[in-house]
């Protein structure tokens, strides 16, 4: 218990060097002026969700292939968690959007295939949520788990693929000063490590409501509670 | 300025709240399990 309290305390102490970094390390962008500095924890909160429905993904084909709890608890816990940093990455790309673009919302393919990515994973949660505890709604889960993950790549490409008012790749393509490479991959990390310590949280909550599923006004079983064969 | 503030009001406050709310949902647990261990 005290572990995952210490990891948290890490975690937030990261974020904080990133927001030093962010606010007072990164230059002012000559063009966007201090709205650009949305940037950084915008496409880190991005990546990080890439990083959990890929969890969600291994999670559903381990299920799939073993009927290992473990995985399905993996996957529930990675799909909790990337929702949460997509909401994050969608909501501060619109307060991005408004003063450059001047409208919160523009059906772009990255904007359309990331809200997609967001109602697909919020679909699988509903799943786990709605469907009949046991192994078909872990079954059904997975599966959405792993179609889910298409989108993904066609997340990520969509800015290449198609004509899109969202900017392309500046990582890439070299196109950030140095000063903002620094404090962009700083950021990353520091919100990769928070995305884990949140997955690691919330897979020990859904393993202790597996084992104990009416215990410390947990809510009646929902999801899948059996034991492994 | 009037658009970067409130994104990093919204960021703290989704991921601070959700962490939270995941260590207090732990505790919870935790607790929970305890009590049944001494009953």
């Amino acid at each position: 218990m005290t572990s995952y309290y210490r990891a948290a305390a890490v975690a937030v102490a990261l974020m904080l060097v990133a927001a030093g970094a962010i606010f007072l390390f990164a230059p002012t962008d000559a063009l966007q002026g201090p709205v650009q500095r949305i940037f950084y924890l915008h496409v880190s909160s991005a990546i990080a969700a890439y990083g959990c429905f890929g969890v969600v993904l291994i999670g559903g084909a381990v299920y799939l292939r073993n009927q290992s709890a473990a995985a399905d608890r993996l996957a529930r816990a990675g799909a909790l968690v990337g929702l949460v940093f997509t909401t994050v990455t969608l909501v501060m790309g619109m307060l991005w959007a408004k003063p450059i673009w001047g409208t919160f919302w523009t059906w772009d393919a990255r904007l359309t295939s990331t809200l997609v990515l967001w109602i697909i994973y919020a679909g699988y949660l509903l799943v786990r949520r709605l469907a009949e505890p046991g192994r078909q709604a872990a079954r059904i889960a997975a599966v959405v788990g792993i179609f889910g993950f298409i989108d993904v790549p066609i997340v990520h490409f969509s800015v290449t693929w198609w004509r899109t008012q969202h900017p392309g790749p500046v990582i890439i393509n070299d196109a950030l000063p140095p000063q903002m490479l620094a404090t962009f991959l700083l950021t990353m990390a520091c919100t990769l490590v928070l995305a884990g310590v949140m997955t690691a949280i919330r897979y020990r909550i859904e393993t202790m409501l597996d084992e104990a599923p009416l215990a410390a006004g947990a809510r009646t079983p929902l999801v899948h509670r059996e034991p492994a064969r | 300025m009037t658009y970067l503030v409130p994104a990093y009001v919204f960021a703290v406050l989704v991921l601070g709240g959700y962490l939270g709310w995941s260590l207090r949902r732990l505790r919870e647990l935790v607790r929970g399990q305890a009590e049944r261990g001494n009953s």
